[in-house]
């Protein structure tokens, strides 16, 4: 089985994905810290991870993907957090927080963006014979 | 493009920052100006945020599609913070008697603006504060944007 760097094999999907909700996520941040002086705003969330945990169903053993959820249905969700704050004007955004999850989320992305790197460098190396 | 419109949501909340400490900057500028166009002394100005909501896959200007034009929450995405107004803070102006200004009434006392000082102060520091966490969070958007460049580089 050969190993397709291209597209369409699982580790590709599984990183795109991881991509696109770094970018989501860092649009949903960016929201909650520009209305964190609006009245009444509520924070959101990007759920993910959570999703990916289970489609990636790990009590087989093999990383394949479980029955009911596709690896291409999967998408990140925008969730409202509802909850209250103590603050006066019913805004619940913690600007401490946000920056936090600001910079999580900027790992998380170089990471991804090495890792994808990596794998198109060591096509590379195949291409080249092994020469650099 | 998710990633530039993640950079115009951290820009309308700079626009957003920027016009309140203006609006400040003009209420401390006023603080004893006792004659206005409108009459009476001038009164203390507070810029309103809303929550800037755009129609899910419709550019600003755009017609909508017939089907997503209800108003349904889910047909819409927050993309950053907008002013609404500034209107005129109602709270009842200083009153200070001083019989020896041109502006007093018959029993001497003279109307000053609703300006409070101290809470300018605070308002410009969150202003301020809050100014500075969206310049971090649009160097952080920048600097991902010039990464993912860098994928299949070297």
């Amino acid at each position: 089985m050969g190993v397709n760097l291209w597209d369409g094999d699982q580790v590709s999907v599984v990183l795109k994905k991881g991509l696109d909700t770094a970018v989501l996520r860092q649009e949903v941040i960016a929201n909650n810290l520009a209305n964190a002086n609006t009245p009444l705003f509520k924070r959101s969330t990007v759920m993910f991870e959570d999703h990916l945990r289970q489609a990636l169903g790990k009590e087989t053993g093999r990383r394949t993907v479980r029955e009911g959820v596709t690896m291409e249905e999967l998408a990140p969700r925008v969730v409202r957090d509802h909850r209250n704050s103590m603050r006066m004007d019913l805004n619940n955004v913690d600007v401490d927080q946000e920056m936090v999850f600001l910079s999580g989320n900027q790992i998380k992305y170089n990471a991804l963006t090495q890792f994808i790197s990596d794998r198109y460098s060591n096509l590379r190396y195949v291409i080249n014979e092994g020469r650099r | 493009m998710k990633v530039f419109k993640t950079l115009a949501t951290s820009g309308s909340a700079l626009t957003a920052e920027k016009l309140r400490l203006d609006t400040i900057a003009n209420n401390l500028a006023n603080m004893n100006t006792t004659r206005t166009a409108e009459g009476g002394p001038y009164r203390r100005q507070v810029p309103i945020f809303i929550e800037r909501l755009q129609r899910v896959g419709v550019q600003p200007g755009e017609r909508p599609p017939v089907e997503i034009r209800s108003r349904a929450r889910h047909n819409w995405e927050s993309t950053g913070v907008r002013v609404l107004a500034i209107p005129q803070d109602p709270n009842p102006p200083r009153i200070v008697y001083d019989p020896e200004h041109p502006d007093a009434d018959e029993e001497g006392y003279v109307e000053y603006p609703n300006v409070d000082m101290v809470r300018e102060m605070v308002d410009m520091i969150t202003a301020t504060r809050s100014y500075e966490a969206n310049v971090t969070v649009l160097n952080a958007t920048k600097n991902m944007l010039l990464k993912s460049l860098e994928i299949g580089r070297g």
